[in-house]
């Protein structure tokens, strides 16, 4: 059969009904195109930023070569227009600044339809939300690809059923929120839980794991303008990631990374009620004291030597449990970060109802509750009654986002959580 | 509560079958069955080595054990010999002399086992869980490396209680593979980092993960001239990455492809993913197999960039997979990989080991 040329070079309109044969190995990338809008011919234009790939339909008015300049143009204040970007319609409407000229009136020849496009297009309508972007940059579009992506992507995760205790990362960058635990740690711990009698806490824990996945995929899905600038953030690698970028791996979810023992409960010293910034120790394992012996799970680490085993150790716990998008992040209690960095989780031993049984501690859940303090207050376990908090730490949790620098150290009372 | 979302039950009437005699799923591909497989789920399978004559086989399974089967050219296979660790056991390999296996377990052990005495003997410590173990033999040294939960990758010269050398990971080990001089190391966090064995091993490379999801398995391909060249990465999204380590075209030439995943082509319905347990190459064609949760093996031609083979689902996820030396043997493991978590794990279920005639099925489709 003869080769399709158009195949090779990935701009087949046929497809799979081409006549002429594809030869598989070729022109992969160029496959998808088939079927749809021929491409705007020749090479792509200068738009601002990427995606030029996905976005196969052009607007044939914003080709700048049909685009003439009224003289009327000019002097209206054209000069934002003229620097740089060469009459504005272009790439759909990058930089959410200079959309915002477009907008306003000034633009009497809109009946050029020329920026028809822009007008109607939803294109614009990001325009708002643009600023976030950079201005003048890869423009909103790229930025809503991406998000685009990452919704379509945790929506099938979520559908899929597949493994849900996996981090996930997209254009280069991991998104927080996911920590990496594989089905092997998740039997093991099984195992040894069942050996020393303590499945409960195991269950627990893994229940508190997903719980944290859930509402993290849930976050995602539904993007609302917080976590769209946290992610956005991220992407771009300015993300705050104080604590979480150490979290992000060190998270160790850990099944005892190194121990295997969820021993954490070890890590006792539970002192820190250090919620941000130290790891520590799984403030709620701390209550290990008690529950540490149990366990069977090989070695304890009983030192509170944080790093190690894994949870985390890392400092801040911040973000990376799953739930949090990141540290600055929206949704209140993040208390249970600090649990999270340290402990991680695993502890299933702890029998004490702190912490969720030591899983708990880890991922949210105010598994800081010792850190509210006494670790002797384990009746709270993961939450502080609200006499115990003051009037500030109130004020910080029933506000929409922490301000830094005064994010409360214990944990919010149970029902001040919206779940 | 489910892990994870709705979940498929595996094949027809294949879950909590307790030797029923209807038919079952669980061998549809009418495969040879290992006699007296393990009694929990098997974590991996190794064949002797070609300095061995004969085939035996290596499986080593969560019940703690690590067996020994003959299996002979008429298919039969004769349990030979069985060691125990005090946790399960993550990773098995072969001497290449055929004559020590070495078995590396959750207890942060590894043993050596000598198949002529039958005695094992601890020659590795961690401090936490150990998930691959592979035996290295350089013209100037021979050792073997394991790659634990506890972020490091330690060589042993067997006759030492110390390690020869101590590599720091950026996180816990998920997979390894080694073909000298080079050896690929999975992490958690989708690390992936290759290291060149030659003279000492030493870190060769970080590579950014290709893969969007968490690192499963890792499998080394040869090229032409049987020198290692690259790598087939799996995670747990139902795709696999092929990467070369110096390709002369790195977007050409290395690519993903999905697969275990179910309904291919109907888009209406969400898909369901599953995760790859495993990868092993054929010896002689380089062509791929590749084993999944969904309880299916595919074999795949990654010259040609298309699939051979898938196979029927089995009632259960397929664990691991392996070649024989010659390729003639391909075996693979049915047992629970806890995919689903601990709900659909039955410990009463039977795991089995298939033997299949790969001599065929592997061919590389020829390239038009």
């Amino acid at each position: 059969m003869v080769v399709c040329n158009f195949f090779l070079q990935g701009r087949c309109r046929y497809g799979d009904k081409c006549w002429n044969e594809h030869p598989r190995g070729g022109s992969r990338g160029g496959g998808g195109y088939n079927d749809s809008y021929s491409r705007s011919g020749g090479p792509p234009q200068p738009r601002g930023g990427g995606g030029y790939g996905n976005r196969v339909w052009v607007n044939p008015s914003q080709q700048r070569g049909g685009y003439i300049q009224p003289s009327s143009f000019s002097s209206q204040g054209s000069s934002d227009w003229g620097s740089g970007r060469g009459g504005g319609g272009g790439g759909g409407g990058e930089g959410g600044g200079r959309r915002e000229n477009l907008k306003s009136s000034d633009f009497s020849f809109s009946s050029s339809n020329r920026f028809s496009a822009l007008d109607a297009s939803n294109a614009f309508d990001k325009g708002g939300r643009g600023a976030a972007a950079g201005f003048g940059t890869a423009g909103d579009e790229d930025d809503d690809k991406k998000l685009e992506v990452i919704q379509a992507d945790v929506d099938a995760w979520e559908s899929s059923g597949q493994w849900g205790f996996s981090c996930y990362s997209t254009f280069k960058t991991p998104i927080s929120g996911f920590t990496d635990l594989s089905p092997e740690e998740l039997r093991l711990e099984y195992y040894s839980s069942r050996a020393s009698g303590d499945l409960q806490g195991y269950l627990n824990g893994v229940n508190q794991l997903l719980s944290q996945w859930k509402s993290r995929v849930q976050e995602l899905k539904i993007m609302n303008p917080s976590t769209r600038m946290a992610l956005l953030a991220e992407l771009k690698g300015t993300a705050p990631q104080s604590s979480s970028s150490g979290f992000g791996s060190a998270t160790t979810t850990g099944f005892g990374s190194s121990t295997s023992g969820f021993g954490n409960k070890g890590f006792g010293a539970p002192a820190q009620s250090s919620t941000f910034g130290f790891p520590a120790l799984s403030s709620g394992f701390g209550s290990s004291s008690t529950s540490s012996p149990s366990t069977g799970f090989g070695s304890l680490i009983t030192a509170p030597t944080q790093s190690p085993s894994g949870f985390g150790s890392s400092a801040a716990p911040s973000a990376s449990s799953f739930s949090f998008a990141t540290p600055s992040a929206d949704k209140p209690p993040p208390t249970a970060s600090s649990g999270f960095g340290s402990a991680s989780g695993f502890s299933f031993s702890s029998t004490t109802a702190t912490a969720g049984g030591g899983f708990g501690s880890a991922f949210g859940t105010a598994a800081a509750s010792p850190g509210a303090g006494p670790v002797g207050d384990v009746a709270d376990g993961l939450f502080s009654p609200e006499s115990k908090l003051t009037q500030e730490e109130l004020n910080q949790f029933k506000a929409k986002r922490f301000t830094l620098g005064q994010i409360p150290l214990k944990p919010p009372p149970a029902n001040m959580l919206v779940v | 509560m489910s892990l994870f979302g709705n979940a498929s039950s595996f094949g027809t009437g294949g879950t909590g079958v307790f030797g029923s005699t209807t038919t079952d799923s669980h061998n549809p591909m009418k495969d040879v069955e290992v006699t007296s497989p393990p009694d929990d789920s098997i974590s991996c399978l190794a064949f002797s080595p070609p300095t061995m004559p004969g085939n035996f086989l290596i499986a080593g399974s969560w019940a703690n054990d690590v067996r020994c089967w003959e299996v002979q050219d008429n298919g039969q296979t004769v349990p030979k010999a069985q060691q125990m660790h005090t946790g399960p056991v993550l990773g098995v390999c072969w001497s290449d002399d055929g004559s020590k296996v070495f078995t590396a377990s959750c207890d942060k052990t590894a043993k050596m086992w000598d198949l002529n005495s039958n005695q094992a003997m601890q020659i590795a410590q961690h401090d936490g869980p150990i998930k691959s173990i592979h035996w290295i033999k350089a013209p100037n040294y021979s050792c073997i490396m394991t790659g634990s939960w506890d972020k490091t990758l330690k060589f042993w010269d067997t006759r030492s209680p110390n390690p020869m050398m101590s590599l720091q990971m950026p996180e816990r080990c998920y997979c390894a593979d080694v073909v000298y001089p080079m050896a690929v190391v999975a992490t958690a966090e989708r690390g992936l980092i290759v290291y060149q064995l030659e003279n000492q091993p030493s870190e060769f490379r970080r590579i950014d993960s290709p893969l969007k999801h968490q690192h499963r398995c890792v499998a080394i391909f040869k090229d032409k001239q049987n020198k290692p060249t690259g790598f087939a990465l799996g995670s747990i999204e139902g795709r696999v990455a092929i990467h070369y380590i110096n390709p002369p075209n790195p977007a050409k030439d290395n690519f993903t492809f999905k697969c275990h995943r179910s309904n291919g082509t109907n888009t209406t319905t969400p898909q369901d993913i599953y995760a790859v347990n495993a990868i092993s190459f054929h010896p002689v064609h380089g062509t791929l197999a590749t084993v999944g949760s969904d309880g299916r093996f595919s074999f795949w031609d990654k010259d040609a960039r298309t699939k051979l083979k898938t196979s029927e689902q089995l009632d259960q996820p397929i664990t691991a997979c392996c070649f024989n030396h010659n390729g003639n043997i391909f075996a693979y493991a049915s047992s629970y990989d806890w995919s689903k978590g601990h709900e659909y794990y039955n410990p009463q279920k039977k795991n089995y080991i298939f033997l299949r005639n790969a001599a065929e099925e592997l061919k590389p489709r020829n390239k038009k």
